[in-house]
């Protein structure tokens, strides 16, 4: 006898099956966990779930000091920091009403620009390990490491740095840093061709990315998609260029973009930037010694800092796309509230539901990392 | 009665000559490629299991870790999921090793040094190659595991795909050569490298090889084991030395593949400096399997060059390249070394 609530259970079809892709998986950038329903080897349906970096950033910020909240921001997304840090000071800089002395903001772009290198070479070699290219993965570890030697010149540490604090930044630049950083520079221009011949003009690497995961300028803008993304959809949109902060209305640089939309362009324009920020860190290299004066100004006692009521929106462009923090002071010491916007909250759940429908096994973990899409700071 | 004996014992003796040597070169073959492609990708690879009672191996840079791993391998529990089909799951590994090994025995390594001297010893190569898929089919359907069957399903129709355009390559070199004997093969190449068969076979040469890196699933032909799309595929449920086994069959191959690629078309043991007036008589003391050797080094080390360099293909791509390429360009070809004999086209078909 059956019960009367008897449902009997609904089996897919018999040509449809379902695969759990993550939340620990080796083609995918964190934990991260997609429900992929397949048609033979054709995507049918994706169902991001995330959640499995969660660590409640933004509500733990509330119990914390404006001040012992920069160790705290960095970590938000691990590949690149410093845009988190430097959102963040912005954010309370605004509320405080505190004023950037000019040479902390060149050490604060030059920061930037070199997290920028250093995650879109981390990024561009995860794309290429998706499709089982290792060796570019191991060039842009190395490279990397040799921008991240250094960061911990200037910081003390590697990854998070805890470095640009509202106000300022912690401290000077090292002597010489500069001419370490030009060899740096030039270091990583001798390597682009051997990087263009491993992997950017590699013809199996084009027939791989070309029209997978494509998406229109339309489609682009209506998801709130940001970055390098949405260039390579051709849209030069750049917070850098159209809501300078620091110093960036100062310098030089193009905004490269790409038509395709798909993996490639967005391969594409991240390898232009690479040579953009470049750029950028040759004219701060230049710059930066002609520009005297503090690099802090002064704080009140961190320990007892009231911060206006009030609320802030500072916005940058970190290497995944646009990075925003929005603050709410109500007086005290502890901020009321912080909401992140995160670039990759945006363009790594819906629209990666969305670019993977009608592709194959192979290509998703492909789309998810062309899209840069970091589960730590989806989850937050 | 002694007699069978007698041959019996020696044929062990000669296969036990013939392993032991393939399952060390297969052992360093993997310490091989970890080094190369290690630096390759600007990292040292194995560099800290040495033989330290050795004294001239005491800073072997890493030279034992074919032995660690082994060992690692041996100890660990084999894990059969409760799932799986037990008797295949056990199966499977032994039906992809036991060809990939029992293949050696018609391959000459140099002028009569081979255990098996017929004259079918091509068709038996092929036969064996392709049982070796089963273990693979057998191994995705046993473990009971979505990406396990997804990869099966892959290798299935890469390597039954590949095997074709293999095949009509190795027709190719069959009709050069008039025999089917691996020895016969060489022996026609005799002369100078101009007349070694990768010259008139140039395009059957190349589509030989490209097809034996996807029969053996190395990259950039990988997808059955697509690290990053399904896991490990096939092998993902195995572990232990269940596991070791498809990893030995794989490298068993890949040196097959080189040493075939070796015989058929550059000359299996001949010396490649035949014919040329000084250096001949130079180089007339080194023994012939040198040669040998040093052909088959120099083709898996383009196995593990394709590996750091290439991306992996997607499915479709492989299928695409197998049938509508590589497939025609070994037809035609066929039909130009038949005539190419019709002609005695000097200096390979006068005969």
């Amino acid at each position: 006898m059956r019960p009367e609530n008897y449902q009997p259970v609904e089996h897919p079809p018999s040509h449809e099956f379902e695969l759990y892709f993550g939340p620990n998986h080796p083609g995918i950038e964190g934990n991260y966990a997609l429900k992929v329903r397949f048609n033979g080897d054709k995507v049918e349906n994706v169902t991001a779930d995330g959640g499995y970096l969660h660590r409640g950033f933004e509500k733990i910020m509330e119990e914390r000091l404006w001040i012992q909240n920069v160790a705290l921001v960095p970590r938000i997304c691990v590949p690149d920091p410093p845009p988190m840090e430097e959102t963040y000071a912005q954010a309370v800089e605004m509320l405080g009403g505190l004023e950037v002395p000019e040479r902390a903001q060149w050490i604060r772009a030059m920061l930037l620009e070199m997290s920028r290198i250093a995650a879109h070479l981390f990024i561009v070699g995860g794309c290429a390990a998706t499709i089982g290219q290792y060796s570019n993965m191991f060039w842009g570890v190395a490279d990397r490491d040799r921008i991240l030697d250094l960061f911990e010149e200037v910081t003390g540490a590697r990854i998070y740095h805890m470095f640009i604090t509202p106000g300022g930044v912690r401290r000077d630049i090292p002597d010489g840093f500069l001419d370490r950083l030009s060899h740096l520079l030039d270091y990583l221009d001798a390597r682009l061709p051997e990087y263009d011949d491993l992997f950017f003009d590699n013809p199996v690497h084009h027939r791989r990315a070309e029209g997978i995961g494509q998406m229109t300028q339309q489609q682009a803008l209506s998801w709130g998609v940001t970055g390098p993304n949405l260039r390579a959809c051709g849209l030069p949109f750049d917070v850098r260029r159209d809501d300078p902060y620091l110093i960036y209305d100062q310098l030089e640089f193009d905004i490269p973009t790409e038509t395709g939309g798909d993996v490639l362009a967005r391969t594409m324009v991240r390898r232009s930037e690479m040579i953009e920020s470049t750029k950028i860190l040759r004219q701060i290299i230049q710059r930066l010694p002609h520009v005297k004066g503090p690099i802090r100004c002064p704080l009140p006692n961190p320990l007892a800092w009231n911060i206006p009521a009030g609320d802030a929106y500072a916005r940058t462009e970190a290497q995944k796309g646009e990075l925003a923090f929005y603050v709410v002071s109500n007086g005290g010491t502890k901020p009321w509230r912080v909401h992140v916007r995160g670039p990759s909250s945006m363009h790594a759940v819906q629209v990666l539901e969305k670019l993977c429908l009608n592709a194959r096994i192979e290509d998703i973990a492909l789309i998810m990392f062309s899209l840069d899409a970091c589960p730590p700071e989806v989850d937050r | 009665m002694v007699e069978t004996l007698w041959i019996l014992g020696k044929t062990l003796v000669q296969i036990v000559i013939i392993l032991i040597p393939i399952i060390l070169a297969v052992a360093y073959l993997t310490y091989a490629e970890r080094k190369i492609i290690g630096y390759m990708q600007v990292r040292i690879g194995p560099n800290r299991v040495n033989f330290s009672a050795i004294p001239l191996l005491r800073r072997g840079r890493g030279l034992g870790q074919p032995i660690a791993d082994t060992l690692k391998l041996l100890f660990k529990e084999i894990i059969i999921p409760s799932n799986s089909d037990r008797f295949l799951f056990v199966i499977a590994p032994i039906l992809s090793i036991a060809p990939a090994l029992a293949a050696w025995a018609v391959i000459p390594f140099a002028d009569g040094w081979v255990l098996a001297d017929i004259n079918a010893g091509v068709l038996y190569i092929l036969a064996m190659t392709s049982i070796g898929v089963y273990g693979v089919i057998i191994a995705g359907w046993a473990s009971n595991s979505k990406y396990a069957f997804l990869s099966t399903l892959r290798v299935t129709a890469q390597v039954v795909s590949y095997e074709i355009a293999m095949g009509f390559a190795i027709v190719g070199v069959l009709m050069a050569a008039g025999s089917l004997n691996l020895g016969d093969i060489v022996a026609a190449q005799k002369g100078s490298i101009i007349h070694w068969f990768w010259l008139p076979l140039l395009p059957l040469f190349v589509i030989y090889f490209i097809s034996g890196v996807a029969e053996t699933n190395r990259a950039p032909f990988d997808v059955a084991e697509g690290e990053s799309e399904i896991v490990a595929g096939f092998h993902v449920e195995y572990s232990g030395m269940l596991f070791a086994l498809f990893f030995l069959a794989e490298y068993a191959n890949m040196i097959l593949i080189s040493a075939l690629a070796a015989i058929m078309f550059l000359g299996g043991w001949l010396s490649p400096f035949q014919g040329i007036p000084v250096l001949e008589n130079l180089f007339s003391w080194v023994p012939g399997i040198f040669w040998m050797l040093a052909k088959m080094a120099t083709l898996l080390f383009f196995f593990l060059w394709f590996r750091a360099t290439f991306p992996r293909y997607r499915y479709d791509q492989i299928m695409r390249l197998g049938w509508k390429i590589f497939i025609p360009i070994t037809l035609v070809w066929i039909v130009l070394v038949g005539l190419f004999i019709l002609m005695k086209l000097p200096p390979w078909f006068v005969a």
